[in-house]
């Protein structure tokens, strides 16, 4: 006798290759007589493929060494287990760095990278941030009073439509611009923004980032904070010793803004 | 080298893919990986020569998995982000996500990890229902509840992701 009573049920059975092969044929002709059914099914495997095409590249990268040492009893100086959240953040300043590289292929040399510390663009924005921050009559080249060149010279090197944004509402006045090395042979634009109460903020921008992605990284010892995008083309960091919800807040003001610059 | 490390080592591979679907970030997926790997080899002699190691090592993942989702409800880490939720999820390092993956992605990590867990050990582990099921340490009808409601819930969430892009593209 041939089954015909299928349910939900048997989607997932069947999709899991949990359905015994002599219903396979009745199911099908289920299947075809309802059309919920099959739609339902066919969203099911387009979402198990999206899955596993996330996934895939894992199995294809190198093991991390750490990992062998503890099967080969060669004990690797291990972290402490669970590691709080820096990783989150170090983990996603990676990208940042190996997107603002630019040319960077998806897969190739990638866990070495990673596993080298090789995030210096994060690190880039936070020790231009240090540098110039601190500096009084020498932090910017170009002063804002001259912002219109400012902004003009800025583009044409770094390769990207830039409009300093306005970040009075915030608190914060333009103070002016620097251009600066990032990652070999990019270029970077670092514009320096400061409160009434000389508090510095700075934003650091570059072109040629294939990757996309957001995330906070903050400097060994705890400050300052950078907060990032990566978006098609350009890398962003805003970077201050703010409380971080302010950060977060101008940095977002000021990443609207330079979008809205940028495909202006 | 002996032939259980050997084997072992063969299969940490598909650990981290594991790991990877269960917690998204490289490193914290990895340090998952690292603590299965020292509890196997301190319980070396719990398993057969001649058995897999998978279905061994899949279990001792699982038990510490469960385990570090307890620590972190209890310690509310998820509503500490910086950034809004879903915002602050940082990528991987190791790939750039195209936004199907990214949003697969997002959508996995925001089911319940024992359904996630379900759905991930059979959909791209490939165990039966029965292998599963044993790993998890449930029965076999908890199982398939949790992987039916582990992919309503996960459609649910990618159609929510779909209508806000379109919300956004609408606005602009």
């Amino acid at each position: 006798m041939t089954r015909s009573d299928f349910s939900e049920r048997d989607i997932h059975m069947a999709l899991d290759g949990e359905l015994p092969g002599e219903e396979r044929m009745a199911y099908d002709a289920w299947l075809e007589a309802n059309p919920e059914m099959k739609a339902k099914s066919a969203r099911y495997i387009a979402d198990r493929a999206a899955m596993r095409a996330a996934l895939a590249g894992v199995m294809e990268e190198p093991v991390p060494a750490r990992l062998r040492q503890v099967v080969l009893g060669e004990a690797p100086a291990k972290a402490s287990p669970w590691r709080s959240r820096w990783w989150l953040s170090a983990a996603a300043a990676v990208v940042l760095a190996v997107g603002g590289l630019g040319g960077y292929v998806a897969g190739i040399d990638s866990v070495s990278r990673g596993d080298d510390g090789d995030d210096q663009l994060a690190e880039q924005a936070i020790a231009a941030h240090v540098l110039y921050a601190a500096e009084k009559r020498h932090a910017v080249e170009v002063p804002a009073s001259d912002k219109d060149h400012l902004q003009t010279w800025l583009s044409n090197r770094v390769g990207l439509k830039l409009v300093a944004p306005d970040l009075a509402a915030e608190g914060f006045q333009l103070v002016g611009g620097r251009l600066l090395p990032a990652g070999g042979q990019g270029k970077a634009a670092m514009l320096l923004y400061e409160d009434a109460k000389g508090e510095r903020i700075s934003l650091f921008v570059t072109a040629e980032s294939s990757a996309t992605s957001k995330g906070t990284y903050t400097a060994e010892g705890g400050e300052p904070e950078a907060v990032y995008w990566l978006d098609k083309g350009y890398a962003c960091a805003v970077v201050g010793s703010l409380p971080p919800e302010r950060l977060s807040d101008v940095a977002k003001t000021a990443y609207g803004q330079l979008v809205a610059g940028i495909s202006s | 080298m002996d032939a259980k490390k050997a084997a072992i080592l063969s299969e940490i591979p598909r650990l981290r893919r594991y790991a990877r679907s269960l917690l998204r970030e490289r490193d914290s997926a990895d340090d998952l990986v690292q603590d299965c790997l020292e509890r196997a080899l301190v319980r070396l002699d719990n398993w057969q020569t001649g058995e897999s190691p998978r279905r061994w090592l899949f279990t001792i993942m699982h038990h510490l998995f469960i385990d570090q989702m307890r620590k972190v409800n209890r310690r509310g880490e998820a509503a500490i982000l910086p950034l809004e939720a879903g915002e602050a999820q940082a990528a991987p390092a190791d790939q750039v996500e195209t936004i199907a993956s990214r949003e697969i992605m997002d959508a996995l990590q925001a089911i319940s990890p024992d359904r996630r867990a379900a759905l991930v050990m059979v959909a791209i582990e490939g165990f039966s229902y029965a292998e599963a099921a044993n790993i998890l340490g449930v029965p076999a009808g908890t199982l398939m509840s949790r992987i039916a409601r582990g992919r309503e819930e996960l459609r649910g969430l990618l159609d929510d992701t779909s209508r806000r892009r379109s919300i956004r593209i609408v606005e602009k």
